[in-house]
């Protein structure tokens, strides 16, 4: 399909300030999307209020709003400028919520603005907890048995459907506190008593618990003609229970066979048809139960995200730039590759090599009143990341942790080790595994080190996974870095 | 000295399973050189492997590298003439989106002038690690081992190490030693400038003041050289960038307590005890020197936040809002001595503190600062494009750029947003710690409209009318302070207040009630800003309520989205943008326009 000639200046809207959660890969997404069309002949039209950005150079853009980015100002641009359609899919939540609102508050409908990349149904199909469930299940895709209740009368009828152990989290608190874990009915009506008081709306979200499920995404690309592609399979290190940004991630995805796989893509296919996001990129994150397999949806990010951005790093396909390209009408098919030149959009990339990020936190700076408050869960809490290739996980996963720049220069034995645990008495290292026990059940941000002091120490694989539910796969390639450990410092000690 | 020697097949080995050369030194207790020279002896060094959407199936187009110890090399070396750019690596507080922006300007300039330009970095999120943005890009660790790999396989012609932040700085004399060409100022004059007994000599030299100042290890020692300078003071380790540990101290139980808590402190490593200038203006200036000795101001910034917050917190205003032609006139010369000083080649950031007409140098950053993108899109200058090509060897004159001029036709407002709702019950307040993850701008035709757009940017929901909560400490009930409150009161605003802060106001005769504090019985504060019945909280800490209430009330207010103001400055700065919103106008004008047509004509 050729591009579009009925449009002919686009607006796009950046994520803002860099907050937790929304960070630069929104620069990335947005600089390629402006370069892009700008190419392709549109007149660009940017608004972000964050100067730090390569997106708002001067040069980038046609004209560059340096402005708030709330609807009041938006409007205001599109009354001054005119444009023909916004692209909303390449600023984050920030955009999506920004063009949402425009269409509610009926804007876009006065200038006879179009939304490209996405449309308002289809939005709202993937951020609506009701209606992406309905859809779910109309294609035959399983979610976590749960919803949002406002009364603990409401609660009490839920809790048939989510059995024990059960989630609640209240909505719209700080740092995502006052929920918790319920066992048995007691504990259930009082956590969730307690988290409506701490909601400032008084709800609570109550959910079939999938902690420790393993945690899969895949990016996902469609265009008009209904082509849809798998750029990239990424795995979590760290299980159900921890935001994806405070996750070690992976790609492509190690642990699953390829029966699984083709099933999760499957899945990813129709998930993207059926909430009709028609063209552009998606994020689509998957749990999936070690213990039999099941599979459940997470959730849909119908917009490019910062798992895409690391998808385009890791694979060299550039997700926003192809994006845009879609948004404007090109089929994948149309697309070159720019990396080969030769190959289309629609060859689904293949990599030869692992890819490691790593999240960077900065809980020295945000010490809280408690200490728990530097344990990792559903609320991101890292403020950067890294990413390093190799040609094994073993090798990715040491350069990814000497790119972090916390003066860690690998898994270990880098002189920043808490305990040396090779020149431990007995004593000394029973009173060490103490410690290590219980910080292997917390979901503490140096987990990785912890395993390592667990393995020196004697424990197993499976004493680890009981604990941590990291897959064994993961375990055992740590495993093996800590016994080339060994036998280099076997060598050391005969020199 | 130990010589290094080991199995062959077992360094292969470990290199393979990603071994750092560091890791290897502390196993067999040698120096990372020994272990690099040695692995390179027996012919280990890396390949580099492309990234190519394709497992090389095609040939692919684009140089995107990373190395691995493998046998065949995809990574293609030309004869071109060279730059390799030092990337800013994670994110994180203090070092953030900033210097990849710096580096990718550093990219697209150097094309410009005809080199091939190769990038080095790890951060995945950054517009620096796309392939586009470079001739090549290696997506690897910034650590001397991986740097130096690259760096012994490339051989260019000069390397960039001040865009990146600290990440690449660090780097810098391990790579000089190493005979690696450094493009720009000399990591020597980068050390005088963060070394504070050499910086201290140099300005002694150049007859310029800074806030008195010593060095401490010890905990009685810091005590003595607090109580010679006088109270208050900053302490903070030596070395940091975003401020890492610092604090300012009141009495000497407070220096003690730092002293007691402060980690890894030695000779090398000693704490630093400034003067603090308390109710002090702060300047930051962003300059370019070239070889010539030519020097042209970027920009010249005013916070509006008082001495004591971090630099990367405050917000910065553009031109300076409330300075003498006097005190503006030995800033600007200031910076000129500091840049010839330190034969910069490039860009130069100093902050500036003045204090009662007297003009004091706090730091001097002889690199890309933080502030460089806002200045550059405040101004309309590329000023680190401008000074990349300068430590390429270009002269100032080749360019049409021109001093700064402080009559600008409009302000622009850098404003910083924090990530305390993320956080539970985190402390709130500002200080000389740096804790803002991002940034926005406002700009308008005067500070209100300017001020108005940076607070709705970063968030904050001005109100145009309804309750102010006001809870003031004993330090700021001062005549100046009366006059930013009677500004809420003249705009029709209720006034609730703790009991000491509401008979202070009643002596300005500004009216206002009491309410109660949390320890005070019920309805107290918390239960006004929860039942909607606040729209804006003004609480100097500490005031007279405990530390703990006052966590108490931000973190409601955060939670009840009711904006949470912690400085006077601040506060007198939402009076303007109250003022702005009432009008009801809201002014768009793109960054192309106000370059162009707002610009009074110098």
């Amino acid at each position: 399909m050729p591009k579009r000639t009925d449009i002919k200046s686009i607006l796009i809207i950046g994520s803002g300030p860099i907050v937790i959660g929304q960070g630069c890969e929104f620069d990335y997404s947005g600089a390629q999307a402006c370069k892009v069309l700008r190419q392709e002949g549109y007149r660009v039209i940017l608004i972000n209020s964050n100067p730090a950005t390569i997106m708002t150079d001067p040069e980038m853009a046609d004209a560059t709003y340096i402005e708030p980015i709330t609807p009041e100002y938006i409007e205001a641009i599109i009354a001054k400028e005119r444009p023909d359609a916004i692209l909303p899919t390449m600023g984050g939540q920030t955009a999506l919520n920004a063009a949402m609102k425009l269409n509610e508050l009926g804007i876009l409908e006065k200038y006879g603005v179009e939304l490209i990349g996405a449309k308002p149904d289809a939005i709202k199909r993937a951020e609506d907890r009701e209606e992406f469930l309905a859809t779910m299940t109309a294609i035959g895709l399983e979610m976590a048995r749960g919803g949002f209740v406002k009364t603990t009368d409401e609660a009490m009828q839920l809790i048939d459907l989510v059995g024990f152990p059960a989630i609640i989290r209240p909505s719209f608190t700080l740092g995502g506190t006052g929920g918790g874990i319920a066992w048995n009915l007691e504990e259930f009506r009082d956590i969730v008593q307690k988290g409506l008081d701490a909601s400032p709306v008084t709800q609570v979200l109550v959910e079939e618990s999938v902690i420790g499920w393993k945690e899969f995404e895949l990016e996902v690309m469609r265009d008009m003609a209904d082509n849809v592609v798998i750029i990239c399979s990424i795995e979590n290190f760290d299980p159900m229970g921890v935001h994806t940004g405070d996750s070690i991630t992976v790609a492509p995805a190690q642990t699953l066979s390829d029966k699984e796989y083709q099933k999760m893509r499957d899945a990813a296919i129709k998930v993207i048809r059926a909430i009709g996001v028609d063209t552009g990129g998606s994020n689509i994150q998957f749990a999936v139960n070690p213990a039999d397999g099941r599979m459940l949806v997470i959730e849909m990010n119908p917009r490019v995200s910062r798992s895409s951005a690391l998808a385009s790093k890791a694979t060299g396909f550039p997700i926003a730039k192809i994006a845009a390209k879609l948004a404007v009408g090109y089929s994948l098919d149309e697309i070159p590759n720019d990396i080969t030149k030769l190959t289309p959009s629609c060859f689904e990339p293949t990599i030869d090599y692992c890819v490691v990020k790593i999240p960077r936190w900065d809980f020295e700076k945000f010490k809280g009143i408690e200490a728990t408050s530097s344990q990792l869960g559903v609320q991101m809490k890292s403020v950067g990341e890294v990413m390093a290739f190799g040609r094994t996980f073993k090798e990715a996963f040491q350069k990814a942790i000497r790119s972090l720049e916390q003066s860690r220069y690998g898994l270990g034995s880098d002189g920043k080790d808490e305990f040396e645990i090779d020149e431990m008495s007995d004593v000394e290292k029973i009173r060490t595994m103490e410690i290590i026990r219980e910080r292997l059940g917390q979901r503490r941000s140096d987990m990785i080190f912890t395993i390592r002091y667990a393995m020196k120490l004697g424990m197993s694989r499976e004493q680890i996974f009981d604990i941590t539910k990291i897959d064994p796969w993961f375990l055992n390639q740590l495993e093996q870095i800590v016994r080339r450990e060994g036998e280099l410092r076997q060598a050391a000690a005969l020199v | 000295m130990q010589t290094f020697t080991i199995n062959p097949e077992l360094l292969y080995n470990a290199k393979r399973d990603g071994f750092s050369d560091k890791q290897i030194a502390e196993i067999f207790h040698v120096s990372e050189d020994e272990v690099r020279s040695e692995r390179k002896r027996l012919g280990f060094i890396p390949v580099f492997k492309t990234v190519d959407t394709c497992a090389a199936e095609f040939a692919a187009q684009t140089p995107y590298h990373y190395s691995t110890y493998e046998e065949e090399n995809e990574s293609v070396r030309t004869t071109t003439k060279k730059v390799v750019i030092l990337g800013g690596g994670p994110n994180r507080i203090g070092q953030g989106i900033e210097f990849d922006y710096c580096c990718v300007h550093a990219a697209q300039a150097l094309a410009e002038e005809g080199y091939e330009t190769i990038m080095i970095n790890c951060n995945p999120e950054t517009v620096s690690t796309d392939y586009d943005t470079c001739t090549k890009l290696y997506f690897e660790p910034l650590t001397f081992e991986d740097v130096m790999n690259i760096l012994d396989y490339e051989k260019p012609d000069g390397v960039i190490v001040t865009f990146g932040g600290q990440t690449p700085l660090k780097l810098a004399k391990q790579l000089e030693a190493a005979g690696v060409p450094i493009l720009g100022t000399a990591p020597d004059n980068i050390d005088i400038a963060e070394d504070r007994k050499r910086f201290g000599e140099l300005i002694d030299k150049l007859g310029i003041k800074c806030p008195p100042y010593g060095t401490a290890t010890t905990e009685e020692e810091a005590v003595a050289v607090a109580d010679k300078i006088g109270y208050p003071v900053l302490v903070r380790p030596s070395y940091v960038l975003g401020g890492r540990s610092m604090e300012i101290c009141y009495r000497p139980e407070a220096v003690s307590e730092y002293m007691a808590s402060a980690k890894g402190v030695s000779h090398e490593r000693p704490v630093l005890i400034d003067r603090f200038l308390e109710d002090a203006y702060e300047f930051d200036v962003d300059a370019i020197r070239d070889k010539s000795g030519t020097v042209i101001i970027g920009g010249v910034m005013q916070h509006i936040e008082e001495a004591g917050i971090h630099s990367g917190d405050s917000s910065s205003v553009i031109p300076p809002y409330d300075t003498s032609d006097d005190v503006y006139a030995l800033i600007i010369a200031y910076t000129r001595m500091l840049a010839n000083a330190l034969n910069v080649i490039g860009l130069i950031n100093i902050q500036f503190a003045v204090k009662d007409g007297t003009v004091y140098v706090l730091e001097v950053n002889p690199r890309a600062s933080r502030t460089v993108p806002f200045v550059s899109k405040a101004t309309g200058r590329p000023l680190a494009k401008i000074a990349a090509k300068i430590m390429s060897g270009r002269l100032l004159k080749d360019f049409d750029v021109k001093d700064f001029d402080k009559h600008t036709a409009y302000v622009a407002i850098k404003e910083s947003v924090f990530p305390f709702d993320k956080f539970p019950r985190v402390k709130m307040f500002l200080g000389p710690e740096m804790r803002s993850t991002g940034e926005v701008m406002g700009s308008g035709a005067d500070f209100g409209e300017a001020i108005l757009k940076s607070h709705l940017a970063a968030g904050i929901k001005i109100p145009t009318e309804g309750t102010i909560f006001v809870s003031l400490r004993d330090l700021d009930k001062k005549p100046r302070t009366a006059e930013i409150i009677r500004g809420f009161h003249y705009l029709g605003f209720r006034i609730i207040a703790t009991s000491g802060t509401t008979k202070y106001l009643a002596e300005h005769d500004i009216p206002a009630e009491s309410v109660n504090k949390v320890s005070e019985g019920r309805p107290n504060i918390i239960d006004a800003i929860k039942n909607g019945e606040v729209q804006l909280v003004i609480n100097t800490p500490s005031g007279e309520i405990s530390r703990i209430a006052e966590y108490e009330i931000g973190w409601s207010a955060l939670a009840y989205k009711v904006p949470f103001i912690t400085t006077l400055s601040a506060a007198a700065s939402i009076v303007s943008a109250v003022r702005s919103l009432r009008k009801g106008e809201r002014v768009v004008r793109s960054i192309q326009q106000l370059h162009t047509e707002l610009v009074l004509p110098i």
